[in-house]
């Protein structure tokens, strides 16, 4: 029954055992196969550890080489929340979906346990001492045929490896998929300068990116978003910034364009030179010297654009100053790549952006390259590397299997991994030596010049593994010889010698210098800029790049922010969070346009043979508005064959399609593709109804001119000559006053007398700008943490059932008729309104009014009748169908769980509680301390991960909070005004570059 | 009554006598049909009751919720059987009032219909929430943690309409079979005569005794009517007080009651139709009965024909997106198949019982009678699927039944079966005493009286 | 049972002259006659002459009872465990309606059938005998008397037109 639904959470067995004498009676015979523990009460406790009060410790996200700053909640030993750390100038205190989604990297079921060896092609678990003795042993004996195949450079370790194969005469190979190689060469030649420029999105007031997705997967994703909030979020004063993207297929980023253009791939470098053509005229200044010039013309013809359209671009952004170009991302990278990005170098240097929304000199050193790689895969090949150590890499998944990675993998006599789950590479080495989870251990991050982030153990390791660095200091004891020299006691001794050179080099004393850096997570030092003038070295050549391979279709790849490379695919909060744009759950698809699907006859769900020369995969179809009718789309980081039970036999694997990865990078776009029909269908697990508001006024927009004559939702629609919606009776409107002004459910007489509701109370509100969101789902993410929400699994998805309290709507507008295709994107957790439908119709009091406003659900009250679910009209309530928690807390999941948080049992209605547990916590400490709360200081799960800050939280009484000046805005509106039920939240209409699209009237589209 | 009398055309011209031991034949050992037809409600009821453990122990998912519609096919006939027992009281007691001669012969099986459909509609409330080990939180009972239930809440209303209507729809089939089990009683030899002695409380209908009972049933009789309008009001408002499109409608509460006497005579039509033949009684529940009956089906199916009507066009009408495209999609939607069996054989089969063939043949009526039960089950179905497209378009859903929805369903049928076929075989199912009531007794004196 | 009361016991075929014989009795005073008959009958009613049960009194302090009682409940209820709901009032009258009916009709009823009971059933006249037909098709009126006046009063029912006629002895 209920309790042994909480039985796999150990913490709450006690609890439940003092609960009911029906209740005692079930968990104990539940629980009387389980070992009889002695219970010891908690005196003597660690400094930083009070029992039921959170320590935060700062520490640096390793989930991608962007480097974030952490804040890592504990609780009672448990690391049981990732939040930005505030301080850190790539992050400034925001988090991803994937940052957050570390944790269930850290408590993964799939994580190794204690070394391994493989001997008869099966693994026998070994000590440490022997796995560290026979590494030693091998890399002794190795000399020059050693060889390290590391992930992204991320810091003093990188420079161990080094230092470690450097001393054997070995080779040290960094590498990843999602490097920026193209980039790097690309500035190379133009500028001489080897390395990736920063980019400064708040500055720049004009943003063109051609194919550089820089909100999904391009760069520092979480600091691009901030940046991209802070220029194109519209403010009354600043105006607001426009974003133009030329791309294949719109990613994330080309949904959060104002304009986004499908043009042929391949033909972006001519467009970028022909736009840089322009704006040297415009500004009259030379060409640099060996710099092509591309005609407007030859552009058009080139991308199918028209060729006013192209001036009309280039001026707009020699308009804006400072503007900014990008390009570089994944969905472009064809053979051309290091054209595009060179001719991008070039128009932001015609633009003369250098210096101001570009700079050098801060490296985002993504690492060595495919040439690299294939160089040692060659000499694995030719049998020159003996041992081969795998460091933080996948590469038997992360390269196309023409590339034959894994047959050279296999010549190799020795391969370690140091892997911390059995994935497609240290499935095949010989040895592996289990690393510690980045919250386990000590280690640095160097993600650009300037900044230093430090990790340090948040709790004990979750399993009996070691830090890779005491390992290879330890083995390279063993190996004594030239390796004699690392001899550092530990990781840790060997990080502080390097911190203390630092120090020293900064002339500050160590032992303070560390201190601080431990408790700001790091040091970050302001970027010096180094001025850079164009040289253009070699030319560029301009046509478009061969696509090879025969078929109707070009093969576009789609790197979501959640899978990344196929990292993230372990981990069921990335699976069961929606991808952005399509809102698909754990499988993988294929994208066609309408236009294309009509043609084949092709409906949502049929499963579709995608060929080409290098071989076929199998996905149910997708129909995507924004993508060329010519192209197919393919989410790449699925079709794993190991790397976990929740990774394992999820979809195709999108490399699978590729040739071998030839030159300085791998061409992810340069395959034509077949399609075939097989006649099969599958329901797709998808979260989204209706992708159409039908009118119904749920996300609005207005454009750009009528927000800056301060025009509510209302009269913008009216001045767009749009049918206002409903007009309301005058009680409606009288019943409606007063929102803005926080007056909410003030005047209830005798309610407002009786029990805890005399006295006056804080109001919470929260606002959501909708010109900020961008749909990154990274609120989502963070509220699955932080109110331990159970993932249901791709069956229940399927059967609608998901239980992500704020979800993500994704509308679309136009798409018919010519008109551009629009995405809207809502925000959408319970709106706690006043007027709450789903109160009053609780027969058990679950559901309830709190005095400070809050939608309340008692659920050890509710009995499940879900007359609340049904009476919601903005579908916000999730009911527990099965015992879900069961599932997804299987250990050791369940150490995530946030004390502060019920778990929800079977047949319980659960949803959005605006995280009262902080509220109270914040009350409490209030109390204790005797401060009031202060505006700010007190926040949802969800606010505080934003990256865009689009999400604001707080007391709607109170005249100064931001929310309340914010919920004054003119663009402010509810969902559903008119149906008066007063929502808390406030919405601000997304601000637009152009007229919104049409809306459909209401009863006309019927899907 | 002296009126009534006249008021009947076909009495059936017998004895006293002969009327109590026509009925006491029905009780009469029972032949092998009948111990298959009671197996057979076993069987089903056996497994739903099945179906239902599972659920308890795996949780609702088992069934085919897909949000947005988070009630379905338990609901649905949760409110189906409500309605079935409408029909019992309503003949029973409101044309009791009326004075309506007709209902003599049948209002004892349809008053029995009613408690058992009554009884099975009472299971759903338990079965359908989501912790079913404490639905007693429902009830308003003192309790160690101060806690008392919302009576804002229709679902409370529900409870307690349910509760007194069981009650009520209860004492008064028990109270009009005492006088009946009490002449059984005196036919009766053996065993069978200790138990209905038992059952007739003694009663001897003595001049004292008749006095106080007629006037107490009258008393019953005028209590129940308005409750029979009250329970399926009640019922309705649990979607009529919500705000959902299709749901939140002023027509609701005369909608359903309508309805509910619509489904109710038509699941008498399905079950008196063999059970007359079976039992014998052709002679007691005449054709005169059906076409009464029939008449009062295509009333208030013509009831029901205007509310159709209605719904669409005040969804037309109102000019709200919201209704609009609700009602669209109930015709033409992913659903239309199930929109247009609650219209087809509810509207408009109902109309075929303006001709008098119609009525009078028991075949045809047995027919359509089968179609009503299942036109009204899919208009709860309908309804309810409301849900399906609300205000969030990105949150639409369709749902799919799944084996235990259909399980459920299956037992529900069984358990009501079950209870009627027991009750046919042990109780007289034809009230004795009222219809002697309408037999003139032998005179000396010649002439009728006054 | 308690010991039986001596008297004579007619059974009646025909309605009139059952009710002729009752008037008739009870002109001549004999009071606590017992009739018995298969189901409601006005005429004998009539004959009998009793004044309306007092079980509408029953009914009617039920039904008020109910109605008091629910909204007693609810209001209090509501007082002593307020909670906000939908921003409704938390004494909202017109949502107690309902339940206010239907207690009306539930203790109405209750009160009903126990009226019945007390009156009929519990305070039935004891020790009289009774015949399985009277539930049949014959009448029964039983006449208190013991002695001589048995024998008159048998007499008096033959003539009346008694199918049968038995004694009851003490």
């Amino acid at each position: 029954m209920s309790d042994n639904d909480q039985k796999s959470v150990s913490r709450r067995k006690f609890l439940s055992v003092l609960g009911t004498t029906s209740a005692g009676a079930a968990v104990l015979s539940g629980c009387s196969t389980e070992k009889v523990e002695k219970l010891i009460p908690y005196l003597v406790q660690s400094e930083d550890q009070v029992p039921g009060v959170a320590t935060w410790y700062a520490s640096t996200c390793t989930e991608c080489s962007a480097g974030c700053g952490l804040h890592v909640r504990t609780r009672e030993g448990r690391a049981v929340k990732l939040e930005g750390n505030p301080e850190h100038p790539v992050n400034a205190g925001r988090l991803c979906a994937m940052g957050q989604a570390g944790l269930q990297g850290l408590y993964n079921p799939g994580r190794i346990k204690g070394p391994m060896q493989k001997s008869g092609g099966s693994w026998r678990q070994i000590s440490w001492d022997d796995a560290i003795a026979l590494l030693g042993q091998q890399v002794g004996a190795a000399g020059a045929g050693l060889a390290v195949l590391s992930g992204a450079p991320r810091g003093s370790l990188t420079g161990f490896l080094a230092d470690f194969t450097a001393a054997a005469g070995g080779r040290l190979v960094r590498w990843e998929p999602f490097d920026q190689t193209a980039l790097r060469l690309a500035s190379k030649r133009i500028f001489g300068r080897d390395e990736v420029p920063t980019h400064d999105f708040a500055k720049a007031k004009y943003i063109v990116s051609f194919g550089a997705d820089f909100l999904d997967t391009w760069g520092p994703t979480v600091e691009n978003q901030r940046q991209f909030a802070e220029s194109h979020g519209f403010s009354r004063d600043g105006g607001m910034a426009k974003h133009v993207y030329f791309a294949p297929r719109a990613s994330l980023t080309g949904l959060n364009a104002d304009e986004w253009h499908g043009i042929k791939p391949g033909s972006e470098t001519a467009l970028a030179l022909a736009m840089a053509g322009v704006l040297l005229g415009e500004r009259g200044i030379a060409a640099p010297a060996g710099a092509p010039s591309v005609s407007v013309e030859q552009a058009a013809e080139a991308t199918g654009l028209k060729a006013e359209d192209i001036s009309r671009f280039a001026k707009e952004f020699a308009a804006a100053q400072p503007s900014l170009a990008v390009a570089g991302g994944i969905g472009s990278q064809h053979a051309g790549a290091v054209e595009l990005c060179a001719a991008v170098h070039l128009l932001n240097y015609a633009a003369g952006n250098l210096g101001e929304t570009v700079r050098f000199g801060g490296d985002l050193d993504r690492g060595d390259g495919q040439a690299a790689f294939t160089a040692l895969q060659q000499a694995m090949e030719a049998g020159q590397v003996k041992v081969l150590l795998v460091h933080e890499a996948n590469p038997v998944y992360g390269t196309p299997k023409a590339g034959k990675f894994a047959e050279a993998l296999a010549k190799v006599p020795f391969k370690v991994s140091t892997s911390l789950y059995v994935d497609e590479t240290s499935s095949q080495c010989d040895l592996i030596l289990p690393g510690l989870h980045a919250l386990e251990r000590w280690d640095d991050a160097n993600p650009r010049a300037g900044v230093w982030g430090l990790m340090q153990p948040v709790m004990e390791p979750v399993y009996p593994n070691r830090n890779s660095g005491d390992v290879l200091l330890a083995a390279s004891q063993k190996a004594g010889g030239v390796f004699a020299k690392f001899a550092a006691p530990s990781w840790e001794a060997y990080l502080k010698d390097r911190w203390a050179a630092m120090a020293k080099a900064r002339g500050r004393d160590a032992a303070t210098f560390w201190r601080e850096a431990l408790a700001k997570g790091g040091v970050y030092e302001p970027e010096a800029a180094v001025p850079v003038k164009a040289v253009v070295a070699g030319a560029v050549a301009t046509e478009a790049p061969a696509i090879e391979g025969t078929g109707d279709f070009t093969l576009v790849p789609y790197a979501s922010s959640l899978l990344y490379d196929g990292r993230g695919t372990n981990k069921p909060w990335l699976l069961e969070t929606p991808d952005p744009v399509t809102k698909i759950t754990w499988h993988a698809w294929v994208e066609l346009h309408p236009d294309a699907a009509a043609k084949l006859d092709v409906k949502e769900g049929e499963i579709l043979k995608v060929t080409s020369a290098h071989g076929s995969i199998e996905a149910p179809a997708y129909i995507y508005p924004g993508l060329r009718p010519d192209v197919v789309a393919i989410p790449m980081g699925f079709g794993h064959t190991e790397y976990g039970e929740y990774a394992k036999d999820r979809g195709p694997n999108y490399l699978d399609l590729l040739g071998p990865a030839t030159g300085e990078f791998v061409a992810y776009l340069g395959t034509k593709v077949t399609v075939e029909r097989l006649r099969e269908y599958r329901k797709v697990a998808k979260t989204e109804g209706n992708p159409r508001q039908l009118g119904r006024g749920i996300a609005e927009a207005m454009p750009v001119a009528y927000a800056a004559k301060g025009l509510t939702v209302k009269e913008a629609a009216t001045a767009a000559g749009h049918p206002p919606h409903e007009i309301n009776t005058e009680a409606e409107v009288k019943a409606l006053e007063g929102w803005r002004e926080g007056q909410v459910g003030r005047e209830d007489g005798e309610g407002r007398r009786l029990g805890n509701y005399a006295g006056e109370h804080p109001l919470w509100g929260m606002t959501i700008d909708l010109g900020k969101c961008t749909g990154c789902s990274a609120c989502s993410t963070a509220c699955y943490a932080e109110n331990n929400i159970p993932w249901v699994g791709e069956d229940q998805v399927l059967r609608g059932r998901e239980l992500s309290w704020i979800r993500i709507e994704r509308y679309w507008e136009g798409g018919t008729d010519g008109e551009p295709v629009e995405a809207r994107f809502v925000p959408m957790p319970c709106q706690h309104c006043d007027n709450a439908p789903c109160e009053p119709v609780c027969p058990v009091y679950a559901a309830y009014h709190t005095p400070d406003g809050l939608n309340g659900q008692v659920y050890n009250r509710c009995v499940g009748t879900r007359y609340c679910a049904n009476n919601c009209p903005y579908k916000v309530r999730y009911f527990n169908w099965h015992a879900y928690a069961r599932k997804a807390f299987v250990a050791p999941f369940e150490l995530q769980l946030n004390p502060d948080v019920v778990v929800r049992a079977r047949g319980v209605m659960e949803k959005c509680t605006f995280c009262v547990h902080r509220i109270r916590g914040a009350q409490h400490t209030a109390k204790v301390t005797g401060a009031p709360i202060k505006d700010g200081e007190l926040t949802t799960a969800c606010a505080q991960a934003c990256p865009s800050g689009a999400i604001v939280f707080g007391d709607l009484n109170d005249p100064q909070s931001r929310v309340r000046q914010i919920a004054q805005d003119p663009r402010g509106y509810h969902i559903l005004e008119d149906i008066n039920v007063r929502p808390a939240i406030t919405y601000l209409a997304k601000v637009v570059h152009r007229e919104p699209a049409h809306a459909a009237p209401g009863g006309g589209e019927q899907h | 009554m002296a009126v009534a009398v006249e008021a009947a055309p076909s009495q059936p011209t017998q004895t006293h006598a002969d009327v109590t031991r026509d009925v006491v034949a029905t009780l009469a050992p029972a032949t092998k049909g009948y111990y298959l037809l009671l197996f057979g409600a076993v069987g089903l009821f056996l497994i739903g009751a099945i179906t239902l453990l599972l659920i308890v122990k795996e949780g609702l998912g088992l069934a085919g919720y897909q949000p947005p519609v988070f009630w379905s096919v338990f609901i649905t006939t949760f409110v189906f059987w409500v309605g079935i027992g409408h029909a019992g009281t309503l003949i029973s007691a409101i044309l009791y009032l009326f004075r309506s001669p007709w209902r003599t012969a049948v209002y004892r099986a349809t008053e029995a219909m009613t408690v058992f459909a009554v009884m099975t509609a009472a299971l759903f409330p338990i079965i359908h929430i989501g912790r079913q080990w404490i639905f007693y939180w429902l009830l308003p009972y003192p309790n160690q943690r101060y806690l008392w239930p919302n009576f804002k809440s229709p679902l409370m209303w529900d409870v307690f309409a349910i509760g007194t209507y069981f009650t009520v729809s209860t004492s008064f089939l028990i109270f009009g079979l005492i006088p009946d089990v009490a002449a059984v009683r005196d036919k009766a030899t053996g065993w069978r005569k200790t138990v209905y002695s038992l059952l007739s409380l003694n009663w001897q209908g003595t001049d004292n005794q008749w006095r106080h009972y007629s006037k107490a049933y009258l008393y019953l009789a005028a209590l129940a009517a308005p409750l029979v309008l009250s329970v399926h009001s009640v019922v309705s408002w649990d979607f009529a007080s919500s705000l959902i499109p299709g749901w939140h409608g002023t027509i609701f509460a005369p909608y359903f009651v309508a309805g509910a006497i619509y489904s109710g005579v038509g699941m008498v039509f399905t079950l008196l139709i063999p059970l007359r033949k079976y039992l014998k009684l052709e002679h007691m529940i005449t054709d005169y009965h059906f076409d009464n009956m029939a008449k009062l089906t295509l009333f208030t199916g013509t009831i029901l024909f205007y509310a159709y009507g209605m719904e669409y066009f005040v969804a037309w009408y109102s000019g709200n997106t919201f209704e609009q495209t609700t009602f669209f999609r109930r015709a033409f939607g992913p659903a239309w198949w199930a929109g247009w069996s609650m219209i087809i054989p509810n509207a408009f089969l109902s109309q075929l019982l303006w001709f008098r063939k119609i009525r009078t043949n028991l075949t045809s009526l047995f027919v359509i009678s089968i179609f009503i039960n299942i036109g009204m089950w899919f208009e709860r179905y309908v309804i309810i699927q409301s849900l399906t497209n609300d205000y969030i378009p990105y949150a639409w859903d369709q749902m799919n039944p799944t084996w235990a929805d259909w399980g459920i369903l299956a037992g529900s049928f069984g358990w009501f079966g079950m209870w009627f076929l027991l009750f046919a075989k042990n109780f007289p199912v034809v009230a004795i005493q009222e219809i002697k009531e309408f037999i003139p007794m032998p005179r000396k004196r010649a002439g009728g009286h006054h | 049972m308690a010991k039986n009361t001596a008297g004579v016991l007619a059974s009646f075929e025909h309605i009139d002259a059952a009710c002729d014989t009752i008037r008739a009795l009870r002109a001549k005073g004999h009071k606590h006659l017992t009739v018995y008959y298969s189901h409601p009958n006005h005429e004998l009613e009539e004959a009998c002459g009793h004044h309306t049960s007092p079980v509408r009194l029953f009914t009617l302090i039920g039904g008020l009872t109910g109605v008091t009682a629910a909204f007693a409940m609810q209001i209090w209820m509501n007082r002593d465990w307020p909670l906000l709901v939908g921003g409704k009032p938390i004494v909202a009258i017109p949502a107690f309606v309902v339940i206010g009916f239907e207690l009306t009709v539930l203790i109405g009823s209750l009160a009903t059938l126990f009226g019945v009971f007390l009156l009929s059933v519990a305070m039935r006249n004891k020790g009289v005998i009774y015949d399985g037909r009277y539930s049949d098709d014959r009448i029964g009126v039983f006449v208190p008397a013991g002695g001589a006046e048995a024998a008159s009063v048998e007499r008096m029912l033959r003539d009346a037109g008694a199918v049968e006629v038995k004694h009851a002895a003490a």
